[in-house]
């Protein structure tokens, strides 16, 4: 098999972009494929702070690792989440990169900040792990990239995460949903503006272009994820791929086209949480607060039965 | 014979076949996953070797 390209050996083949890529020329599609998304969606200027938000994954690191080689402005925030060793491993990950690179990573333990790890939070809380996880790392990440003076937050969700929230936006008819996905989300008050470069790239080949350029991530998956709708979806998905190359390229793109026409049910007005001021969509503390609010009370109700017993 | 790993298990598979067609015998998705030999993918029409050992690495990830 040989590169389209240069005809050299290729190691990959791109149904979905009729291409078969050696080492070289895959390297440089992904990051012209970012550089065009980045330009096309206007998400951020060279001038402009960027903080990547970064798991010790593959997506998020080679997300990294491209706007640092394109020349942006881009430091790393690391959640360290309290997921018992995947977390310790993620984070080592992680800042083994930052250190090679030479680059800013801020490490934020959510213990810290929530006075709980997500472990100990889905005990408390009873609720679905990845929403409650959600929930924490959305807040978060905003918060700190507020505090740091950054114009924009950058996530590593890449074409087959769009295209499964877009199946199951879809499957729900979510028109709420379909009406806010979108590569960027734009900035409003205290909530910075968030980005999506990796959106027309597939998880393989962001995955070939780590082992090629030597990022090490991690590879195991959150132990929380397993059974995850979102999982399934993306089965599906690569099942019709399989059939089908490029589905999953046409679905996100044919919606890109006509998303217009789908509207939230009512506009969403944003408040201020009267415990921390950030933003939230509702009156009254937001879920962050409410969560951190419930471990407290957990803790003391803890401390309560030690000391009664 | 060569081997092909896959999560925590290990397979078996026939000399002189390509790899796509191997791992479709698996029942795997050639989509879903890359193959590793040494920190190095092969391609898809690579022909298995008598004691190689390939290392599939899961490309999908979620939650």
């Amino acid at each position: 098999m040989k590169c389209t390209i240069c005809k050299k050996p290729a190691i990959i083949k791109l149904r979905h972009a009729n291409l078969q890529l050696c080492p070289e020329h895959l390297v440089a599609r992904v990051e012209k494929v970012v550089a065009e998304t980045i330009r096309k969606f206007k998400m951020f200027t060279p001038e402009e702070r960027i903080l990547v938000a970064v798991s010790g994954g593959k997506d998020s690191l080679a997300l990294w690792e491209v706007l640092a080689k394109l020349g942006y402005r881009a430091d790393g925030v690391y959640l360290d989440l309290g997921i018992g060793g995947y977390s310790a491993r993620s984070r080592e990950y992680s800042e083994e990169f930052a250190r090679s690179r030479g680059l800013t990573l801020h490490v934020v333990p959510v213990r810290r900040e929530l006075g709980a790890g997500i472990d100990e939070l889905v005990k408390i809380a009873r609720g679905k792990p990845c929403s409650l996880c959600g929930t924490v790392k959305r807040y978060l990440l905003n918060r700190v990239a507020l505090e740091g003076g950054y114009d924009v937050l950058a996530t590593g969700h890449n074409l087959d995460d769009e295209a499964a929230t877009l199946l199951g936006n879809v499957l729900r008819w979510e028109e709420g949903y379909l009406a806010r996905q979108y590569p960027v989300l734009p900035g409003e008050g205290k909530l910075v503006r968030r980005v999506k470069p990796l959106v027309f790239l597939s998880e393989r080949e962001i995955a070939a272009y780590c082992i090629v350029s030597g990022i090490r991530y991690i590879y195991e998956e959150c132990p929380h994820a397993a059974g995850a709708r979102s999982i399934v979806l993306k089965h599906v998905l690569n099942e019709l791929e399989d059939r089908y190359p490029g589905t999953k390229l046409q679905f996100l793109r044919g919606f890109l086209k006509v998303r217009d026409r789908f509207r939230p049910p009512e506009p969403v007005e944003l408040h201020y949480c009267p415990s921390c001021g950030m933003p939230t969509t509702s009156e009254g503390p937001c879920r962050f607060c409410r969560l951190k609010e419930r471990v407290a009370r957990e803790a003391l109700r803890v401390t309560g039965n030690d000391a009664a017993a | 014979m060569p081997i092909i790993k896959h999560r925590d298990r290990i397979h078996e598979v026939e000399a002189g076949v390509d790899l796509e067609r191997a791992i479709r015998e698996l029942g795997i998705i050639p989509e879903t996953v890359l193959p590793v030999r040494e920190g190095k993918i092969l391609p898809p029409d690579h022909r298995l070797e008598e004691g190689e050992e390939i290392e599939l690495v899961d490309v999908i990830s979620g939650g």
